[in-house]
């Protein structure tokens, strides 16, 4: 009795809500959402990039989603950064503050000449904790066209149709809901989620002078039919990383987890337990001073045993979250079976090492490269011991430039230049320096490793 | 038109090759046609690797009288893409049919611009002769997967024509207007005019004087990559025509063990001086070193820096990246054991397990995941060292179906799979 009670309660909100104006309240919580254009500048060219994101406090703070900005790309690559308000083509100067490794999310921080024109989403969070949204709800959300029509807002409808745990708690709605990155809210108006990134609806489009051919299937990426739900985003606004990297970075070292199936499962008698396989357990890692192995499966952490997923391979992100959660020195207990018995190991996790995207890096224009740091991600890459960290990575080789020719590629290994073994970057940077400036030099020779096999690379350069 | 000539039309055969694939998880046969030549009255025809091999199962050759008789293969080696059939000579003799053979000619003698003819079966057309002249008499090419996934070419260089080759005229012969064989046709540029290659008439006689002895070739491995010194002999302070460059030394091979790194200069082996200042000059080297026998001692003198040092290396047998293959039908899939070769250029840390070439749809190992690529490292408890571990469980498994546990590495990834009836 007391639940249909509540129940027409709920309902009568949802009416009263109705009567309250739509667009006067989509009018509103536009304010809580943004564009933003940054540049990547990379040696040879300078590429922009929009994104759309949310504001989550008072302070400018705007979240973007992960897939915003490509995480091979290196923050100090990532200039001029500028937030549009919608409808606005005047853009004002944004800082990137960096990415926080749990929730994926960009934060940026709008200047403070447009601060007080931005409403933080939180204040439509809601009395009493995050908005629920259940099946069949009606949800409305906010999309953003194109610099080109000056970020003109407009407002998407939908109602939920499916809820899943990927591994946060996700709706997916019928329809296109939101653009990814920008909010979703209740017919009450109650902030309930934010658009995910890669659940564009595809389409077929039909080409209008062909007319017998065959269409194109396309992904509407602009636009999302799924989004985290309130309780997965707003205790989680506040995670402000302190340094454009994102650090500090928990870190474990077991390497390419991959997710057990039911069949497996019931195979090795688990029944319908959830696990993942260890492929490699990196050198020096807590997980190797943990004590485990290549081939463990994980089943539990921390004495809870890994919830099933649908897929399987969420799983993989569900232990992934659990580590990013976590600070370096912080423990974790994982339960492995190895062979038949089960065991606990207690990893204490460590920062992680330096990351490519972290790596030192200069570009030598006569050359034609880049010369990057050799970092600990690129020795595992290369299946090398970590401990020999020694030579730099051809990052970027130009064109038809003398390393080209030479037959230089992306991702060599030097080990040796004119002879001499290449210590570190900043020996190598000096050593190339001087190459570069010496105007009457005719040549530098490079030993690089490729794969399994080494090559003499002779660089013409007269 | 010479006597030798015709007696040369006369010894050119047409081969018909049926061979088993296993590349869609099941038995599959192909068929291909080529060209052969014949050498001797008992029956040896002269082809190429990549015409008939290991996995013919079936050969037919079509004599110059367009009777057709059956054929197996002796041997044969992808380095050089020979292969070496016999005609079943008493079907011959039961039948009545006779043939003629070929002889040999001397390749080191042509001349850049000499005219000669190519005969063959381009695209099924049985005995065409085409002309042309030699346009190069010492082409460098190699191909570490230009013989059907085998290594070829690193053991010698390959007569350039202008002749006509296309499809089908693989394993015919060059000629010379007087009959004599001078190459074997191997190969063309596709999509270029002209631009054919035949693996010279020096080579083949060894090549056959071995399969004929031993039905296979032979060669000592020393696991260096030889580069060509031209342009570094300034950097490397050494005389021009002086020595090879060490390009790549491979991980865990004699050379490696004896100490040997890239970018040392090889100045000679056993005290014969090497010049390897051109690519034309690296696969004589090769070749010098690979006919030494398995278990040779070699004294390698190399130059590092400003210091001059001799080495001995113990050479091993030679293998390919191609390691044997083999099907199951009960699962619907088609493996390839791992070889050294593959484990070491592949990075992978041991030679054991077999790389999965193809899947049949709807059987247990599709519908388990599998797919072409991945490497079967371990079944049940046991790990597979080799072809047969995976046969005895499959028969087990063909007689009793029961659930079977699988370990698959998918590039660095490890995944455990289950095969079920």
């Amino acid at each position: 009795m007391k639940r249909n009670t509540l129940l027409l309660a709920a309902l009568s909100l949802v009416a009263g809500a109705r009567a309250a104006d739509l667009p006067a309240m989509w009018a509103e919580r536009v304010k809580c959402t943004v564009a933003v254009e940054y540049v990547t500048q990379t040696e040879l060219e300078r590429r922009p990039t929009i994104a759309y994101g949310t504001v989550v406090d008072s302070d400018g703070t705007i979240i973007l989603p992960s897939a915003a900005i490509d995480l091979r790309i290196s923050p100090k690559q990532l200039r001029d950064f500028k937030v549009y308000l919608p409808g606005d083509p005047e853009g004002t100067p944004a800082e990137y503050l960096g990415r926080d490794a749990f929730t994926g999310w960009h934060f940026v921080r709008a200047g403070a000449a447009v601060r007080e024109r931005l409403v933080p989403v939180t204040r439509f969070a809601g009395p009493g904790g995050p908005a629920e949204v259940g099946l069949a709800d009606d949800v409305w959300g906010i999309g953003i066209r194109n610099k080109d029509e000056d970020f003109t807002p407009y407002i998407l409808k939908s109602h939920v149709a499916l809820l899943q745990l990927l591994p946060q708690r996700t709706a997916i709605s019928q329809q296109e809901v939101a653009g990814p990155g920008l909010p979703v809210f209740d017919s009450a108006g109650r902030f309930v989620g934010i658009g995910s990134s890669s659940f564009g609806q595809t389409f077929l489009e039909f080409s209008s002078s062909d007319r017998g051919g065959s269409p194109v299937m396309l992904v509407n990426i602009e636009e999302s039919s799924a989004f985290l739900v309130a309780s997965e985003v707003l205790p989680y606004v506040g995670r402000i990383p302190k340094n454009p990297f994102g650090r500090p970075l928990a870190w474990l070292g077991a390497y390419g987890l991959e997710p057990m199936d039911r069949e497996v499962a019931s195979f090795l008698k688990l029944q319908s337990q959830s696990g993942a396989v260890v492929s490699e357990v990196l050198e020096g890692s807590p997980a190797e001073k943990a004590g485990l192995k290549a081939h463990d499966i994980v089943l539990g952490v921390d004495g809870k045993a890994l919830p099933r997923f649908k897929p399987d391979r969420v799983v993989v992100d569900y232990i992934e979250r659990l580590i990013a959660a976590r600070l370096p020195g912080d423990t974790m207990t994982l339960t492995v079976l190895r062979g038949t018995a089960s065991l606990d190991l207690k990893a204490e996790l460590a920062e992680e090492p330096r990351l490519v995207r972290e790596a030192n890096r200069v570009y030598f224009e006569r050359i034609g490269f880049t010369a990057r740091e050799f970092v600990y991600g690129d020795a595992i890459a290369r299946h090398s011991k970590t401990g020999d960290l020694t030579g730099v990575v051809a990052h970027l080789v130009k064109p038809n430039s003398p390393a080209d020719i030479a037959g230089l590629r992306p991702d060599d290994w030097i080990k040796e230049i004119d002879g001499a073994e290449v210590k570190d970057i900043d020996s190598a940077l000096v050593t190339l320096a001087a190459i570069e400036s010496d105007l009457l030099r005719k040549e530098t020779v490079f030993l690089v490793r490729r794969g399994s096999d080494t090559a003499v690379l002779r660089i013409k350069l007269r | 038109m010479s006597g030798g000539f015709e007696r040369l039309l006369d010894s050119v055969v047409r081969i018909d090759v049926r061979e088993m694939n296993f590349e869609d998880g099941a038995r599959r046969i192909d068929a291909s046609i080529g060209s052969g030549v014949i050498l001797s009255q008992d029956g040896l025809i002269l082809t190429n690797a990549h015409v008939a091999g290991p996995k013919a199962v079936e050969i037919n050759v079509t004599l110059s009288n367009l009777e057709r008789v059956g054929a197996r293969l002796i041997g044969w080696d992808h380095w050089t893409d020979l292969a070496l059939l016999r005609i079943n000579l008493d079907d011959v003799k039961r039948r009545g049919l006779t043939f003629k053979h070929a002889d040999f000619g001397d390749s080191d003698k042509l001349y850049v611009g000499e005219t000669v003819f190519a005969v063959g079966t381009p695209h099924g057309l049985t005995r065409t002769v085409t002309r042309g002249i030699i346009s190069n008499n010492n082409r460098y090419f190699e191909d570490t997967e230009g013989v059907d996934g085998y290594e070829t070419g690193n053991f010698n260089t390959w007569l350039q024509t202008d002749a006509a080759i296309n499809p089908g005229n693989s394993g015919g012969p060059l000629v010379t207007d007087d009959g004599k064989v001078v190459g074997i046709t191997s190969r063309a540029y596709l999509g270029a005019n002209n631009l054919g290659f035949a693996i010279p008439s020096v080579t083949a006689k060894r090549i056959v004087a071995g399969l004929v002895r031993d039905g296979t070739i032979t060669r000592s491995y020393v696991g260096i990559v030889p580069k060509a010194l031209q342009d570094l002999e300034g950097f490397y302070d050494v005389a021009t025509n002086t020595g090879v460059l060490v390009d790549s030394v491979e991980a865990g091979s004699p050379a490696a063990e004896a100490g040997l790194k890239a970018g040392d200069i090889l100045l000679s082996v056993d005290g014969k001086k090497l010049d390897g200042r051109f690519p034309e000059e690296l696969p004589p080297i090769q070749n010098m070193i690979a006919t030494e026998p398995v278990g040779s001692s070699l004294a390698v003198t190399y130059k590092r820096s400003a210091r001059e040092e001799t080495v001995s290396l113990v050479t091993t047998r030679l293998e390919s990246r191609m390691g044997e293959e083999w099907v199951s039908d009960t699962w619907g899939v088609g493996v390839r054991k791992v070889s050294r070769a593959y484990a070491r250029e592949n990075q992978l840390t041991g030679d054991t397990g077999v790389l999965v070439i193809g899947v049949q749809r709807g059987f247990p190992a599709e519908v388990a995941g599998l797919a072409r690529g991945d490497i079967i490292t371990r079944i049940n408890d046991s790990p597979v060292a080799s072809l047969d571990v995976m046969r005895t469980i499959d028969a087990a498994y063909a007689a009793k179906p029961t659930p079977t546990l699988l370990e698959v590495q998918r590039e660095r990834r490890v995944s455990l799979v289950v095969l079920k009836p």
